[in-house]
């Protein structure tokens, strides 16, 4: 790096980190110039952590960040020159050094900003099949047009799910606490005894919420409508995490973490490799528990898994996988479109495997079904004492 | 903003290094680099990494390398802003009440006297802002709190001021050296993340955890050592519920060295195997599935000469049994 041309270089890298992702802004690049001084420049060992301390602000930006940086110095040292001396024009044109330097540093440019495109970026959600409509009153049954009606209604529902969650989250269990400043305030007035007690709540612990949708084939007719209902109330709500899966899980909070739907959900089905796949739900559930179980359960979790149990891998993976996530989370809800269909019994092996490990069966075909839910979500199973016999019976059953 | 400068006996990088050495905190260079950064930046570190690879050492390694003091704040579901920042010293206001009963002085005196600064009980945030000297303050496990308190502590880093509605506003006479830490069991917001530097944590590699093991049990021989830190990279390795940390890998040898063991085997390492597992299940599906390869695979690789460099770790583990 040479000295001269570090406030651009600087510039020019913290855009790329930027581009990918990483939070870097004005005053980010501002820092990492301080902290440039403040370390040894010549040692590119030091020069990397120390910018990596300050563009880096997550565990999943280190790896981008290390690509990152040795791609930006192996362009330095091919080229025995900064790869881009001028950073406002962000590679448009090249420097004016000698032609061979500036082709090196273009095509290195050229080349970055072609993998922003990923091939499949052109993925979109697909489409509803009029095909498929079946004559049960369920989603499968609107037609094409009333499409836009329903998810408007379907985002609504979402929206009043979440904002009475919350309140009764606020208002739920009365203080017990004396507020000791209030109440020796109040005192003064009578010489100093508290004749008044004045009470204040204690916080009201919030529940989390973790959603699991199915989006393989058999789940097409109504995992469109699911993912909307995902994308509204981790919109509405927050302290949600969203996941989808079929033959593998895929973690979609960030995703859907957008002001628009339309975006959001085509976010989504570009990152899913395999929607409208087969379906292995304990491979999933397994994937979620190892990766996620641990930072996202706890017993003030509520996990929704929205599936119709149709499961094609090993039976054993998806007990498994749910005993160690009702032994971990608050609560499990199981949603279940094919509920609705009349005379529907669990009787697939998955959904059987699976529901001695849910706390609440439900239905999730329709959009009464999903106004329904609010019911459920309130909070954690109520009774450890169940809790505790359930493990005590899992425990001292055959295991290996 | 007041910005506080440096202490002149402040040394840099080599300090922190030497500091370190001399906490028995084995540490790389990488980490005294951030440390150093955190403190001639002023900006705070968030550290982040798995449970138990030390990073609330990090804060007491830093508050003596600049010679202060260290006041910690330990985060919890619910902490509010009575335990963080400040309580009113209700006996002591009760008491003066009381001395002033018979005295005339109009209600608004009293209260004016009683809600002033004698009779305020500083809690770890108000103490790092109104220290004399800037002091380091850890707030740890940020990521237990809630939300709320997280936009209010964001609020408290980025001005180092506060209000206390009875006596006005509050700034920091010097800015504190701030390090937080989280275990990551919630996402922090992307504001606080901005406001920090940032220092990931990983498990220690092998050479580093067998410095650490000899350090910290150093009656222990070479090759139980040695066979310790190979089975600790294997056994993080395989899906566990809770992965063993350095912590762990400390006790367990003091643990072998107390049962008077001289090497690892199968009976050793199941007489011990509580200190390593602490989650039933974990117990289980290692005693069950991979104490028998694991101790395999340490006992014919130890024999090799090429150390156990994260390729080979990671070649060997390739080899152990997978999950059903």
């Amino acid at each position: 790096m040479r000295p001269g041309n570090l406030g651009a270089n600087v510039t020019l890298f913290g855009r790329r980190l930027r581009d990918r992702g990483l939070l870097v802004g004005a005053a980010e690049i501002g820092d990492a110039l301080r902290a440039l001084t403040a370390v040894n420049i010549a040692d590119r060992e030091e020069v990397r952590v120390a910018l990596r301390t300050v563009f880096a602000s997550s565990a999943a930006d280190l790896p981008v960040f290390d690509e990152e940086f040795r791609r930006f110095f192996a362009e330095a040292a091919a080229t025995e020159t900064p790869p881009l001396p001028n950073a406002d024009d962000d590679g448009a044109q090249g420097p004016e050094g000698a032609p061979g330097e500036t082709e090196r540093a273009e095509l290195s440019v050229t080349e970055w900003s072609g993998e922003e495109q990923s091939p499949d970026e052109e993925r979109s959600v697909p489409a509803y099949s009029p095909a498929e409509v079946k004559a049960r009153k369920d989603f499968s049954a609107f037609s094409a047009d009333d499409l836009a009606a329903i998810s408007q209604l379907i985002m609504l529902i979402a929206r009043r799910i979440a904002t009475r969650l919350s309140r009764r989250m606020r208002s739920a269990r009365r203080g017990t606490l004396v507020d000791l400043r209030r109440t020796m305030r109040r005192s003064l007035q009578f010489g100093g005894d508290a004749v008044e007690l004045l009470w204040r709540r204690r916080r009201v612990r919030k529940a989390k919420l973790v959603l699991l949708c199915d989006v393989s084939g058999s789940m097409d007719i109504y995992s469109r409508f699911l993912v909307q209902f995902v994308y509204a109330l981790q919109d509405a709500l927050g302290r949600v995490e969203s996941f989808l899966f079929s033959t593998s899980l895929t973690r979609v909070t960030d995703a859907l973490d957008r002001r628009d739907i339309q975006s959001a959900l085509a976010e989504a089905s570009r990152r899913v490799p395999d929607w409208s796949g087969g379906t292995k739900i304990g491979a999933s559930l397994k994937t979620f528990n190892e990766r996620y179980g641990a930072r996202l359960l706890d017993p003030r979790t509520i996990v929704v898994i929205c599936s119709d149990g149709w499961d094609t891998g090993d039976l054993e993976i998806l007990v498994d996988a749910m005993r160690a996530l009702r032994a971990r989370a608050g609560k499990v809800i199981w949603l279940n479109p094919l509920l609705g269909s009349p005379g529907y019994e669990p009787v697939t092996q998955g959904m059987s495997a699976a529901l001695p490990y849910v706390d609440v069966f439900a239905s999730a075909h329709s959009v009464r079904s999903l106004r329904e839910l609010e019911r459920h979500l309130r909070g954690p199973r109520p009774s450890s004492r169940a809790r505790a016999a359930a493990w005590a019976r899992d425990a001292g059953g055959d295991r290996p | 903003m007041a910005s506080a400068p440096r202490p002149a006996t402040f040394g840099g990088i080599p300090q922190i290094l030497d500091v370190l050495k001399e906490q028995g905190y084995i540490a790389d260079r990488a980490l005294a680099t951030s440390v150093h950064l955190s403190i001639v930046l002023n900006k705070p570190l968030l550290i982040e990494g798995e449970a138990g690879v030390g990073k609330t050492e990090v804060a007491k390694v830093m508050a003596r390398a600049l010679g202060t003091d260290l006041i910690r704040l330990q985060c919890y579901e619910g902490l509010d802003v009575h335990t963080a920042l400040y309580e009113w010293n209700y006996q002591r206001q009760m008491l003066r009440i009381k001395l002033e009963e018979a005295s005339l002085r109009p209600v608004e005196d009293k209260e004016h006297v009683i809600f002033s600064e004698p009779f305020l009980l500083k809690r770890p945030l108000l103490q790092a802002i109104t220290a004399e000297r800037a002091p380091v303050l850890l707030i740890d496990e940020v990521d237990r709190a809630d939300e709320e308190f997280e936009a209010f502590l964001l609020e408290v880093l980025s001005d180092f001021q506060v209000s206390i509605p009875e006596i006005g506003t509050i700034t920091a006479r010097q800015i504190p050296y701030v390090v937080l830490t989280s275990n990551r069991t919630r996402e922090l917001s992307d504001a606080l993340r901005r406001r920090c530097l940032y220092l990931w944590i990983d498990y220690p590699s092998f050479d580093k955890e067998l410095r650490i093991v000899h350090s910290k049990v150093p009656a222990i021989n070479d090759r139980l050592a040695e066979q310790i830190c190979a089975f600790m990279q294997l056994v993080r390795t395989v899906p566990l519920s809770k992965v063993p940390g350095i912590a762990e890998t400390i006790d367990w040898s003091a643990a072998l060295l107390a049962l008077h063991r001289d090497h690892l085997d199968a009976q050793a390492v199941e007489e011990t195997l509580g200190c390593l597992c602490k989650d039933q299940e974990d117990l289980v599906r290692v005693r069950t599935q991979y104490l028998a390869p694991i101790l395999d695979t340490v006992r014919t690789a130890g024999l090799a000469t090429d150390g156990w460099n994260p390729e080979r770790i990671a070649s060997l583990a390739a080899q152990l049994p997978k999950t059903r």
